[in-house]
């Protein structure tokens, strides 16, 4: 093991990047073993670990979800009765999306609270709100995708409400719906947007966040 | 660079590393909240409703519980007014957001030093947490129609009584019944008779979990007991 840490190090150099990564002291205030009271400073984390549980998840339902009018929900009942832990993983999908939720509001709180947004990190308060959007651009699009009823006629309200925004609102709704009806195409865009789109935004901002975190240090106590 | 320890204020002596000792942590945390969210999702079956009709008009739909707050909002902005909710308060929620930092410069960052961003945080909060209780009290009691027979004093007696027979061993109305159910005394306020009608023909579909029994009344009486149960407010 050492042995082939050390052919790779050798040739990349990889100690300082790694030290980097996980050697930096974590400050006692946000420290679970030194102070309970650091359990605010645990959301941000959490919310990253569900995430990750979300794109686990994630990948495992697409192994058998079709986009289409004709096969979306038929994939999802199959999902659900024939796979094995099918419909465990589907109610894990949908619960972690709602536990993301959670822990993206506290996670905000607790910056609002410690006034951790202000300088010099007010540039990751402004990539965290683009996250709070993404997270909801997430719940949106994948409210869509089991074409049940309840997806349909929820999508329909939904579009319907860009549709209201004045001057560029109706060109919206048609791009995102592609067409003037909620149907085959609004599936494969939302299905698209849902597991592409998002997911390469969210890792540039995700990517972002943190990087200025290790940059600029977890904010001093109150 | 402002790394933390050359923070001001900071006090730390042995600093912990991130790794490992606060990477366990947080694992620890991930594990419990991980074991959460499959207890939930083991727990409640993620429903799944018939499959989509775009034909039916009719179908209500309810976005999901965290969109709850804003769906309640548009209700209050109907026709020409709706683009306040669509487009002015969004849009003046995320320059809000945007420009926070920006707006409130001082070096203070203890709540008691910043009143007007602890109350904002807290009349947000409040918002959300009262449009969502809103949304969620007006849909149980809308949800349900259905053609029922004028309510009249004799109903409401007979009401009472069919009441005090089968249903007050669990349920309290007016301080008098069981504790093994919901208090009663001013259900009237909180859903509408058919919403009531419904769920003595199927206690199943307040709560699938719910330990209330199918009561078996005639259609009469049953009308007798919700003309009742819809006066107590």
């Amino acid at each position: 093991m050492n042995r082939i840490y050390q052919f790779i190090d050798e040739r990349l150099h990889l100690g300082p990047l790694i030290s980097e990564i996980a050697n930096h002291p974590v400050p006692d205030h946000a420290n679970l073993l030194k102070t309970p009271k650091a359990i605010i400073y645990c959301f941000g984390g959490m919310v990253f670990f569900i995430l990750l549980l979300q794109v686990l998840t994630g990948v495992f339902l697409m192994f058998y979800y079709v986009p289409s009018p004709d096969h979306a929900y038929a994939s999802v009942t199959y999902i659900r009765q024939e796979t094995a832990f099918g419909g465990l993983l589907q109610s894990v999908h949908r619960v972690g999306a709602s536990a993301a939720v959670v822990m993206v509001m506290l996670h905000m709180l607790r910056v609002v609270l410690t006034g951790s947004y202000k300088n010099p990190r007010e540039l990751n308060w402004v990539v965290g709100v683009f996250l709070l959007l993404l997270v909801a651009g997430f719940s949106f699009t994948g409210y869509l995708l089991p074409w049940d009823q309840k997806a349909y006629w929820a999508t329909t309200v939904g579009v319907n409400m860009i549709a209201g925004i004045p001057l560029i609102g109706g060109f919206l709704a048609d791009a995102l719906r592609g067409g003037s009806e909620v149907g085959a195409l609004t599936l494969t865009r939302f299905f698209v947007i849902h597991v592409m789109v998002l997911p390469a935004l969210l890792t540039i901002f995700l990517a972002a966040h943190f990087f200025m975190i290790r940059r600029q240090g977890i904010s001093r106590p109150l | 660079m402002s790394g933390i320890s050359s923070l001001p204020g900071s006090t730390d002596k042995n600093p912990t590393p991130f790794y490992p000792d606060h990477l366990f942590v947080e694992g620890v945390a991930a594990i419990a909240v991980f074991l959460v969210i499959v207890l939930i999702a083991f727990v409640w079956q993620v429903p799944l409703e018939e499959m989509a009709d775009p034909g039916d008009t009719a179908y209500v739909p309810r976005p999901e519980w965290y969109f709850l707050f804003y769906f309640q909002l548009l209700k209050y902005f109907e026709g020409s007014l709706a683009v306040v909710a669509i487009v002015v308060l969004p849009a003046l929620t995320l320059a809000l957001l945007v420009l926070l930092p920006f707006l409130d410069r001082s070096a203070a960052t203890g709540i008691r030093k910043r009143p007007l961003t602890a109350a904002l945080a807290l009349a947000s909060v409040l918002c959300i947490a009262a449009l969502t209780a809103l949304s969620v009290l007006e849909d149980e009691s809308h949800l349900y129609t259905m053609d029922l027979p004028p309510v009249t004093d004799e109903q409401i007696a007979a009401g009472e009584e069919i009441f005090g027979r089968f249903c007050q061993i669990c349920h309290s109305v007016d301080g008098k019944g069981g504790f093994m159910a919901p208090d009663l005394t001013q259900i009237g306020a909180r859903a509408n008779r058919a919403y009531i009608e419904q769920v003595i023909i199927d206690p199943q579909i307040v709560n699938q979990a719910t330990i209330m029994s199918v009561i078996p009344l005639s259609d009469a009486e049953r009308h007798e007991v919700s003309a009742y149960l819809s006066r107590k407010k």
